[in-house]
């Protein structure tokens, strides 16, 4: 019986204090009433997500996309310009030992790198807007044509080279 | 007065953290599939690193990646001379389905009804973004022969998988 605390201080507490559901405190002497909140399962979770994202994450090189027309596509062109029968620029990847590639344009050869042949496609614009006076114009049709066991990374790069000289046709031959 | 009011004293209110929890785990099972279906669409490979990439981050747009695959490798060797290993594809995997190299004709099938049912632009046409996604060691008759069949599918255009540029400059590299 709770309220006999306050009226008889002296005689002995006949209830079970484990069952006694009032605090030590009684009501008049402390003030408002202070909220528990228990945060040792909220931080069990946290750290839980916490380890699950640091084990998961990896640190990756980025893998972007280049925009490709197909050599011959019943589908819609993203050019409304209709086929030029012009010749076009031939880029000749042709393979040397287990994953190398010589690299020609219409048969006059021997570039090194990738950037080198992308120089000699700017060279070879004509763009007045960039100061170039070469004699194909950037929409003339450029077609790359690699050996058969040529390494798709060169084939890209080469595709790569093509876009950075800013030519707007670009296509893989047709299969031999 | 207060004694009046609260006749059973003061209480402790607590928190009931079952809910939180519930959703917490929820949050977690949902980012561990979603991170697993994002890997399972990913084939394991190197794509093709590019001198000067203008290869750039493909939008928010509805996609379908087509994977060229290539045998299996050791990736931690893989990285020292990444052109050095076997040129044949293993498979090609068109979102998550598999097919073996000598049936790409179901693999066109396939794609075209996946273009069929993706949601039309203004124009009537399909707004499907089909990216290629090949490993840069594949031989070019591989992936020609799966870029044969995209194109057998009624697609015109396709977007091929390179890193991008990286932040720190690189000399350009001779690849003989």
């Amino acid at each position: 019986m709770p309220e006999s605390n306050e009226t008889q201080p002296a005689a002995p507490k006949p209830t079970d204090e484990a069952v006694d559901h009032t605090t030590a405190r009684s009501r008049r002497d402390i003030g408002p009433t202070k909220i528990q909140l228990n945060f040792t399962s909220m931080i069990d979770v946290i750290f839980l997500l916490l380890i699950y994202f640091v084990i998961t994450a990896s640190f990756v090189q980025d893998e972007g996309v280049l925009t490709a027309n197909l050599p011959k596509g019943t589908g819609q062109p993203t050019t409304k310009v209709p086929p030029k029968p012009k010749r076009p620029i031939k880029i000749v990847l042709a393979s040397t030992g287990l994953h190398g590639a010589r690299l020609s344009i219409d048969s006059i050869g021997g570039y090194a790198t990738f950037t080198e042949l992308s120089d000699q496609l700017i060279q070879m614009q004509y763009d007045p807007s960039r100061g170039l006076t070469g004699p194909y114009k950037p929409d003339h049709p450029v077609v790359i044509k690699p050996d058969g066991n040529v390494r798709w990374q060169h084939v890209v790069n080469a595709f790569n080279s093509a876009v950075r000289a800013r030519y707007s046709t670009v296509a893989f031959a047709q299969a031999e | 007065m207060a004694s009046r009011i609260f006749k059973r004293g003061p209480t402790t209110p607590e928190m009931n953290m079952t809910s939180l929890i519930d959703v917490t785990f929820l949050l977690i099972i949902f980012f561990m599939l979603v991170n697993n279906i994002i890997t399972e669409e990913n084939v394991e490979m190197i794509v093709p690193e590019l001198e000067d990439s203008k290869a750039r981050e493909l939008g928010e747009v509805h996609r379908l990646v087509i994977n060229v695959a290539p045998q299996p490798f050791d990736p931690k060797t893989a990285r020292d001379n990444p052109l050095m290993r076997d040129g044949t594809a293993a498979k090609v995997q068109l979102g998550m389905d598999e097919y073996p190299m000598a049936d790409l004709a179901s693999m066109t099938a396939d794609l075209a009804s996946a273009a069929e049912a993706s949601p039309k632009d203004g124009k009537g046409r399909p707004s499907l973004e089909v990216v290629l996604r090949a490993d840069s060691a594949l031989y070019y008759n591989e992936v020609q022969a799966v870029m044969s069949a995209i194109t057998a599918a009624n697609i015109a255009k396709v977007n091929l998988v390179a890193f991008t540029p990286e932040k720190t400059k690189r000399d350009a590299k001779r690849f003989n």
